[in-house]
């Protein structure tokens, strides 16, 4: 019914919407998601040619391309054909006049009912809402937020529209009133057509069947609401999520670095994006249909970074990883869970190249690693269990997290000596020279660790593998590395492959967890189902056994 | 009030059309000795001529030449209105500001004095007074100066509220600073633009009541006017004479009053922002 | 902006008004009772009434006891008598009244309607050559005292063209009645009411349309128009109600000018209201006629002021109705 092509809106030389592409049908209701700023209200009132910038492209609606149309013929169309309910704001509503004239307003004006008959049908629509009818001849002002925000809704509905624009349509209710109105709007009208604009993945969850994530003036993922919620391809998307506190979500809040800006060339994501490479600062990329999604993306979303196919490491006749088949996206957090003895650090090894493999390729990028070379290392990096022996007790702290650097060759000896304080700093570690000349010995255990992650992370590597970096701290400390390494991560846009026995911190790190047990991989999924709904007897041992506040024998994790 | 005054007025069209119009009425005012060639108040039996080269104007009904009146006749309105203007505008900026400084018992009572004289009607009260005293200029001046002044005060002192609350006069005050020192250095400063759209209006509405008080017949008999000169021609609106009678002199006064209004006008942005770019020019 | 103007405002200007008139012929020097009355009435009175008078205002007594005598006398209605019409003040002032009644009335009506539509078509179309013409022109417009437009009027349709009569509210001694009454009356009235109506055209709309300009750009004139309305609908039951308010608190104001501006008007018209009255009372020098004259019209005004106040909150619902 509503087809958007390469729909561009800009103010002057404000580029607000960079080609839009877009397809409604009859009956489905589609979810724009994006934040502040980013276009959504304006996308919606260039459908009712409300925008007073620059509009080009094709809006066809019902076959008939909008922005083609006379003002009077557009006249004719808004709010009888299509009708929106704007975000509640001061004003939005006329004050001098009352609640259920402004309702029935334009089903008089457009002459589709008479006045009784509007009056009834206004009635109706307010009550459908809940406003009470006590208020009918309240003004505005009079109102509270919520009662705006229904009043705004059956205005909308005023004319049955064939498409319903929605501007954050449950943003000024409280919770509970969200879930009542948003059933409501589910309901009404299920033989046309809805537009919800949101910065809530709450509300696009509740109301939509298909989403659209808006970012930099481009729609960059869109596909089936739950599908993107849950298994999110496009970076920006999959930390738009990671943003948003919910009920679902075990991994703490992060953010997304930088900040978005206008303007910039290339893909509007790749200055704060974790898997960006060269295309991406030139070339602006489409949207295309993509394995059941369409996705704008160079690399056709988030990429695999490393991969294992078939992996075994065996000892004489044990074998301590069988069969390893594991892959870890670009920019997410795999947490490897398993009881000493499982072969967790094996793998680790074996991944890093410390030990051969026995069997099977790892793959990095898709691209076969037989040997190590340095490049990998560039890559890859490791923070061991035991920084006290990670750590040579000969070189100082300055001198350690130089050492990756000084055996790369990277640059000259003054910009090695830069680079190695500016990462003490980011580990958040002192970066005077009386640290700096520090031994590991005078070192507490929390410090060592940093100074062991610093020294992993100075040659800027894609991968960190953490194998149980917290064991040998206590938990405090424990937090704050926790802490350190969801920032690093924040910013610099790092996988990592946290090892661990302990599933209570695994799922605060991590965005999807492994279960390995006997060298084998038992359960793998993200980190939420897995925590939810287990489905192996081992994991919910673990998750049985996993550390809780409560004495209680109720398995209920949250 | 970051916004330059002059150079919102001097970048109207109106705004400089007012400000040539008034500076031309000035430069009449000014010179009007030079300008009458005969005493406007010298009578003569040539009454009810039509203009001529010795006499621009012609004369009126009692034989006194209309042009050297209608010249001193602009002094009479300036002077009147400059006089007033600036008197009201000083008692408006004396009691607003007084009253939104010092507060209390001496701003409400300020306030309701205020209100009270802005309810009656000005001109009334003008009509009754001179009926018993016939007011010369002076007179006159002081008297429009008490009944309008009000309408300024209630603006300078709701300016002075919200600049009261400003930082430098926190400061200020920090410093042991007493009340007149803040209103001279902090506040008056500040309130320029809006003294002087005040200003203009207390002109313009003072030269108003002037003309029309003189149309009356209740002000100073002794003092040409246009107001005066309008009354005079009226009785004879039957005749010719009025082309040029009646219209120089309302014409003259129109044009001033209209200046004014102009300049007012471009004004007025200054003190309302969100008016900028939607006037005449 | 509507200032909290409460009653102690009104009583304050009320007492002012009833203290002037009573102070300034007894501020004058000479004879009160000369000033009070005037010349003509010092010819004419016999002296049982002049004693009459003394008694009753107390004029040989103290200062206290004429305030006294001059309260009563008021609140009983009686303002006194005038030996220049022969008739006690009240009579004289009541038999004028409603000619001024009709004038300022419909003069007022006819300038706020229509420089509330002007205003409201102006602001719409704000920045363009129709408004930018209509702002000149109402403002040029507004620098003419109605007194000289009145003038040009009467010069023009009625001297030259002789469209119109020359004076007077009725073709005297014409007997009229019903219909043919009526119009002569409309008649006598046109040019005054024209002359009032354009002259005070410009505060209405100027106020309209600065309002007009920034009601457009509140969120809810987008929803209107979102709504499918029609131009019409937006411009005036949009935003034209809402840009009328200011003009309708501002009417108190306007109505003491427009009442100002009708003593003017009257004069060139020979129109026979309360304002012509005043201008005869002046040149006879009849006190008591001024007096009455100025009381009334003074606490007219007062009065509509306090009504157009009291009923400012049904026109705007954001205004509290507590006071």
């Amino acid at each position: 019914m509503l087809e958007i092509k390469n729909l561009r809106v800009s103010y002057g030389h404000d580029v607000v919407l960079n080609g839009i592409d877009l397809k409604l049908k009859t009956g489905e209701t589609v979810a724009i998601v994006g934040e502040s700023g980013t276009g959504k209200t304006t996308l919606g009132l260039s459908i009712m040619r409300l925008v007073e910038g620059t509009v080009r492209g094709v809006i066809r609606f019902n076959g008939k391309d909008l922005l083609t149309l006379s003002d009077n013929e557009m006249q004719q169309i808004r709010w009888s054909q299509i009708a929106m309910a704007f975000q509640n704001a001061n004003n939005v509503l006329n004050p001098v006049h009352t609640v259920l004239n402004q309702v029935m307003e334009p089903m008089i004006e457009h002459r589709l009912k008479s006045k009784e008959e509007a009056r009834n049908r206004a009635t109706e629509l307010l009550g459908y809402f809940g406003f009470p009818r006590e208020r009918f001849s309240n003004y505005p002002h009079q109102l509270s937020g919520g009662e705006q925000q229904r009043v705004l809704l059956a205005m909308a509905l005023a004319d049955d529209p064939e498409l319903l624009i929605l501007d954050e349509p449950l943003s000024s209710l409280d919770a509970a009133a969200r879930g009542e109105v948003g059933n409501l709007l589910k309901e009404i009208d299920k033989h046309g057509a809805k537009l919800v604009a949101t910065h809530d993945l709450d509300t696009a969850s509740k109301l939509a069947d298909r989403i659209a994530v808006l970012y930099g003036g481009k729609i960059i993922e869109a596909g089936p609401t739950q599908d993107v919620l849950s298994r999110p391809r496009h970076p920006y998307t999959r930390a738009l999520i990671r943003a948003y506190p919910n009920m679902t979500t075990v991994k703490d809040l992060q953010g997304i670095k930088g900040r978005m800006t206008h303007s910039v060339s290339g893909c509007p994501f790749h200055p704060r994006c974790t898997q960006a490479i060269d295309t991406c600062q030139t070339k602006v990329p489409q949207l295309v249909w993509n394995q059941g999604r369409h996705i704008a993306c160079h690399r056709g979303g988030i990429i695999t970074l490393l991969s294992t196919r078939n992996l075994t490491k065996s000892f004489g006749s044990l074998k301590a990883v069988d069969s390893v088949n594991l892959y870890i996206e670009a920019g997410e957090t795999l947490a490897l869970v398993g009881q000493t003895g499982s072969g967790k650090t094996t793998l680790a090894k074996t991944i890093m190249g410390l030990h051969p493999p026995t069997e099977g390729t790892v793959y990095l990028e898709d691209a076969r690693v037989d040997k190590r070379r340095k490049d990998f290392y560039k890559r890859v990096q490791m923070v061991f269990q035991n920084p006290g022996e990670s750590l040579s007790h000969r070189l100082s702290v300055l001198e350690a997290v130089m050492e990756p650097l000084d055996i790369q060759g990277v640059g000259t000896k003054k910009e090695r000596r830069k680079k190695a304080i500016q990462v003490v700093g980011e580990v958040e570690l002192p970066q005077t020279k009386d640290f700096l000349n520090k031994y590991p010995h005078h070192l507490s255990g929390g410090e060592m660790q940093r100074v062991a992650i610093a020294r992993a992370l100075v040659l800027d590597p894609n991968l960190l593998i953490a194998d149980e970096p917290t064991a040998f701290l206590d938990a405090s400390l424990q937090a704050k590395i926790l802490k350190l390494l969801l920032n690093l991560q924040e910013q610099r846009g790092l996988s990592m492959l946290y090892i661990t026995h302990n599933i209570a911190a695994a799922r605060k790190v991590s965005d999807r967890m492994a279960v390995m047990l006997n060298g084998k991989i038992i359960e793998e999924g993200s980190s939420n189902e897995i925590v939810a709904t287990p489905k192996q007897a081992y994991t919910r041992d673990l998750l049985r056994a996993a550390s809780t506040l409560h004495s209680t024998e109720s398995s209920s994790i949250e | 009030m970051h916004i330059d005054l002059k150079k919102e007025i001097k970048e109207s069209g109106p705004g400089k059309a007012g400000l040539i119009i008034l500076l031309l009425m000035i430069v009449m005012a000014l010179l009007a000795p030079i300008l009458a060639p005969y005493d406007p108040y010298q009578q003569s039996t040539a009454s009810l001529l039509p203009p001529s080269w010795q006499h621009w104007l012609g004369m009126n009904h009692v034989g006194q030449d209309i042009w050297s009146q209608l010249v001193y006749g602009a002094r009479t309105s300036l002077m009147v209105g400059f006089g007033v203007g600036i008197f009201s505008t000083l008692l408006g900026t004396i009691f607003g500001v007084s009253a939104a400084l010092v507060g209390g018992i001496y701003e409400k009572v300020v306030m309701r004095i205020i209100d009270a004289f802005i309810v009656i009607p000005m001109v009334i009260i003008v009509i009754l007074i001179s009926a018993y005293i016939r007011p010369s200029i002076a007179t006159l001046i002081l008297l429009l100066s008490f009944l309008s002044w009000q309408g300024g005060a209630r603006v300078m002192r709701a300016q002075t509220l919200s600049l009261k609350e400003r930082a430098n006069v926190a400061a200020a005050r920090s410093f042991g600073a007493n009340h007149f020192y803040i209103a001279w250095r902090h506040i008056i400063p500040d309130l320029g633009p809006i003294l002087l759209v005040d200003f203009i209006h207390g002109v313009r509405r003072a030269i108003f009541m002037e003309a029309g008080l003189a149309f009356l017949g209740i002000s100073d008999p002794t003092v040409i006017s246009w107001g005066m000169m309008m009354r005079d021609a009226l009785s004879f609106s039957y005749l010719n004479v009025w082309q040029w009678w009646l219209v120089p002199a309302g014409v003259a006064l129109s044009l001033t009053i209209i200046g004014l209004t102009f300049i007012s006008h471009a004004a007025e942005p200054v003190i309302e922002p969100r008016l900028r770019g939607v006037g005449i020019a | 902006m509507l200032s909290k103007r409460n009653v102690i405002t009104y009583a304050i200007a009320f007492l002012f008004i009833l203290l002037l008139n009573f102070l300034l012929p007894r501020m004058m020097p000479g004879d009160p009772f000369m000033a009070i009355y005037g010349d003509e009435a010092l010819i004419a009175m016999t002296p049982e009434l002049k004693a009459n008078l003394v008694e009753r205002f107390a004029l040989d007594e103290s200062l206290w006891h004429q305030i006294g005598a001059y309260f009563l006398a008021l609140f009983q209605g009686e303002l006194g008598y005038s030996y220049y019409y022969n008739a006690p003040v009240l009579s004289v002032i009541l038999g004028r009244l409603p000619w001024t009644l009709l004038l300022v009335g419909t003069s007022l009506v006819l300038s706020t309607m229509l420089g509330i539509i002007l205003g409201i078509e102006s602001g719409w179309r704000r920045g363009s050559k129709t408004d930018r013409t209509m702002l000149a022109g109402l403002m040029s417009l507004n620098g003419f005292p109605d007194f000289f437009l009145g003038m040009l009027l009467l010069i023009a349709f009625g001297v030259t063209w002789g469209i119109f009569p020359l004076a007077g509210a009725l073709t005297p001694y014409s007997g009229l009645s019903g219909l043919a009454l009526i119009l002569d009356v409309l008649k006598h009235l046109f040019l005054p009411v024209a002359a009032m109506t354009l002259a005070h055209l410009a505060s209405g709309y100027m106020l309209t349309r600065n309002t007009m300009i920034t009601v457009l750009k509140e969120p809810y004139m987008l929803t209107a128009k979102a709504k499918g309305l029609s131009q019409r609908v937006l411009k005036y039951r949009h935003a034209g109600r809402n840009s009328m308010l200011p003009v309708v608190t501002r009417t108190g104001i306007r109505v003491g000018r427009i009442v100002t501006g009708a003593l003017f008007v009257e004069l060139v018209f020979a129109y026979p209201g309360v304002g012509f009255l005043i201008y005869e009372a002046l040149l006879a020098r009849d006190y008591p006629i001024i007096q009455g004259v100025f009381l009334i019209v003074a606490i007219s005004v007062l009065a509509a002021n306090f009504l157009i106040d009291l009923s400012y909150p049904k026109l705007d619902p954001r205004v509290s109705y507590a006071y």
